[in-house]
Order: C-alpha cells, then structure tokens, then sequence
C-alpha cells in the first residue's frame, strides 16, 4: 500500500481544509525563522502536523493556526462568553460555559463589589461574563468587569431569547467587518445581541416576531456566503410584512 | 462452497478479490452529541457518538495525568438477520469495548493527556451487520472524534480481510466472514504509517492447539 508522502511547502494547505495527520509544514527546510502556532497545530520533532479537522490560516509574517468549529467550546483567557448559573456557593457562583468543567464567578468580580452588595442570580440566570483564567487542569475563572474593572456591558442579561451554535458562527458573528446577516437585518430591524465565543448567543428585541426572525437568520446563516445571507435576510423580511397585516 | 468463482473471478456480490464495498461517512448526524458520525461500509452501518470532554463521572476511575477514554459498543437487535436478543453481559459485547477503547488511547494528542480532570465517551451502536463491524465502528468513531474537535495525532481508518479458496479477499461480507477461513482486522494511522490494531481470527486444527498448549506447558515446567 502506497501513503502518498503531502509537499511539506505550506502555502499548498492555507485556507485549505486539513484533517488531523496532514503534515503542513517541514522545518528543516527553514533553519532561522520563528513560527508561531496557533490552535490546532502541533510540532512533532521536524514537523508541524495538524490535530483538529478545519482550515488552516496564516497571518504575515509567521502566524499559522487551524480555525475550526466545534459544539463544545475550551475555554481561553480574554474571551467573552455567555453562562449560566448552575448554583452558588459562598465565595462563588458556579456557571456553565459549555466548556470541560464548569467556571467559576467570584461575588466580588462586579464593578463596584464589596460584601455588602453581592448580587442575587438565581438559578438558570444568563450572564455575559469575561473569562480571567483559564488553565487544563482549572475550572476556569470569570468576570463581570472589563480589564479596567468597569462594568462595560457584563452581567446578567434580562429577556431576549438565547440559542446555541457553534463556536465558528460565533466567530463569524463577531468578525469586523460586520458579518452579512447582521447588516442586512440591521438596516431594517433594530434588535440587540449578544455573542458568546463559546456558542451562545442571546437576541433581544421590541416584538417577539422579530426576535424569532433574528434568531432564525443567525441559525440559518452558518454555511452560506455573504450573497447567500442577504438573500435569506430578504426572504424572511418579505414573509414577516406578508404576514403581519397591512 | 465457491465463494469465488473459478471462471470469472468475481465473488458473490460481483467485486473482485481486492475490491472494498462502498463506503459513505456522514458527521453531525446527532444533535445532542458533541461529536457523531454514520459509517457504512456496503450494507454494515454502525452510528458513533463522542461526548466529551467533560468532568469525570466516576472518580474511581480517574487516572492520573491522562484522559480517561471509555468506549461502549452495542449491537442493536434488528442488526443482524434474526432478531436475536443478545443480553448485555454478553462476554462478546465487553471484551469488544474494551478492544476499542483501547485502540484510541494511542491516538490522543500528547498535550491532551495533560487534562487529568477530562473523560470522553465514545457510544458505538450497529444498526446493521454485514460483515466487517468493528472496521466500521472504528473508521465511524474516528469521524465523530474529529467532528467533536478531539485533538488528534492521526486518523485511524481500519478494514478486514479473509482468505478463501486460495484466495485473500479484501472487506468480507457476512457470508464469507462466516465461511470459517481466518478473519484479520487492521487498524492504521493514516498519515504516521502506523498500526494500532492487528486482530486475526481463525480456526486452528486441534492438532496444532494441543502442539501449542504442550509448548506453553514445557516453558514453565
């Protein structure tokens, strides 16, 4: 049985779909140079190998990494998500990032938080939170306050209607430019969201009509380009003003 | 029994001796799972579903610096051409889990294994036997490993072969796989040109079983 040894020149796979095992780059073959690796990739003696299934991305002058999308999200520094709270105990409330382990909330981590006013969440309370630490053999560690201790839009977020994707549309959603389905349902409904890099995403607007149709837009909009999602944004629109009398 | 055909060479379902079943792979079959895939190799089809990872069920099992990987297969009861009720204990069905679940431990990424909180459950289910299940229960779990986003070193693809009148014959079906000549499993990494899997069986005559058994019992002695 012959195994087909891949080019180890690396632009033959950017913006390529690799699967664990490729061989994406040989480093003998660039003796000085420093390369840094992002999610996904690992080097194995000579050779950068790819661990999960994605598209490989390089940023100039020397950044590679796999972007995947995933139903379970690993939990990084700096992001910001969007949890639950499972219960909570006396220092901390317990919160359910989507991640391995659940993450922990300190009840001073808010703008302003002393002893005397811990806020009350109960149970199933979502909340857009930071995440401060976050180690492999940790629960992680969350926030309510942005890295100069403001509240800065965290904290619990009332009514709406929330709803999981992958962690990739979530991406997506946050990408500047403003991702297509957003623009296009922005010019002619006014709505707010909240985009979990963990998967969730929350939707609030004046009438429960356009919240479903929000909601459904940003469903629908994973696999699609941008041509595809304004189509789709049209669509829905026309069915809405079909629909709701003249 | 001819179960290749002396004048044209075909076997019974029309491939040649070197000729695999058609295979189709599907993922995110699931919408529970955090990682499933559908495998099917000709008329075998096998559904895989990972979750994971997540916080160790059963603290007794932990295991220090590693992930803890449990794997589950089952046979459903319309799979096989009678409805046959085979229990739960069933020796076959366990020693089959612990057969696969070993099988992916080496494939874990390195780095992975730091996570000693971490457990992932890989669900094997054969909704149809034809021949060739753990094949397509590895080939199905490798698929829904990477579509759960599991850091892997390398996927691990597998088939089997016989060999019948004279012949080696690649992905028997149940027929040939129940004609009685010796059955080999294989499982490779795919890009690393490595195997974790080598499994044959076979009917030994039972002059040969004795010859071995008085060896074993001559090395001890």
């Amino acid at each position: 049985m012959e195994v087909e040894t891949s080019s180890s020149s690396a632009e033959s796979f950017i913006d390529k779909a690799v699967v664990p095992g490729d061989i994406v780059l040989d480093l003998t073959s660039m003796p000085n140079q420093t390369i840094k690796l992002g999610a996904g990739l690992r080097q194995e003696h000579d050779m950068l190998s790819v661990v999960k299934a994605g598209n490989l991305k390089f940023k100039k002058p020397n950044k590679y990494w796999v972007e995947s999308s995933q139903k379970r999200y690993v939990p990084s520094v700096e992001d910001a998500v969007l949890g639950i709270v499972v219960d909570t105990r006396a220092d901390n409330f317990l919160v359910d990032i989507k991640g391995p382990t659940l993450a922990f909330l300190p009840v001073l981590a808010f703008e302003g938080g002393t002893r005397r006013n811990i806020p009350r969440f109960e149970k199933g309370t979502l909340l857009y939170v930071r995440i401060v630490k976050a180690n492999n053999c940790m629960n992680p560690e969350l926030s309510c306050t942005n890295a100069t201790g403001k509240a800065a839009e965290f904290g619990a977020l009332k009514e709406g209607y929330m709803f999981d994707t992958s962690t990739g549309l979530a991406r997506m959603l946050l990408s500047s430019p403003t991702c297509p389905v957003l623009e296009a349902l922005g010019r002619k409904l006014s709505f707010e969201t909240a985009v979990g890099l963990n998967g969730r995403v929350w939707v609030n607007a004046a009438s429960v009509s356009n919240v479903i149709l929000v909601s459904n837009a940003i469903m629908r909009s994973e696999f699609l380009s941008s041509v595809q999602q304004k189509i789709l944004v049209e669509k829905l629109l026309q069915r809405l003003q079909n629909d709701s009398p003249a | 029994m001819e179960y290749v055909s002396s004048l044209t060479g075909f076997r019974f379902d029309g491939r040649r001796p070197n000729e695999m079943r058609q295979i189709r792979g599907e993922i995110g079959v699931l919408a529970k799972a955090d990682g499933s895939a559908l495998f099917e190799m000709g008329n075998t089809k096998v559904i895989a579903a990972v979750f994971g990872p997540r916080e160790v069920q059963n603290k007794s099992q932990q295991i220090d610096n590693q992930a803890l990987v449990r794997c589950e297969y089952s046979m459903a009861n319309f799979s096989t051409g009678d409805r046959a009720r085979k229990p739960k204990g069933d020796r076959n069905i366990i020693s089959y889990s612990a057969d696969h679940g070993s099988k992916y431990i080496n494939t874990f990424d390195a780095s992975f294994s730091g996570k000693n909180l971490k457990q992932i459950d890989i669900f094997l289910q054969v909704l149809q036997a034809d021949g060739g299940t753990r094949s397509a229960c590895i080939n199905a779990a490798t698929l829904a490993l990477a579509d759960a986003g599991i850091p892997m070193r390398d996927i691990v693809t597998s088939c089997s072969a016989g060999y019948l009148c004279s012949t080696p014959l690649l992905d028997l079906n149940y027929v040939e796989d129940s004609a009685g000549g010796p059955d080999v499993t294989v499982g490779l990494l795919v890009k690393m040109d490595k195997m974790t899997l080598l499994q044959v069986i076979a009917l030994m005559p039972t002059f040969f079983f004795f010859c071995c058994c008085i060896c074993f019992v001559l090395l001890f002695v």
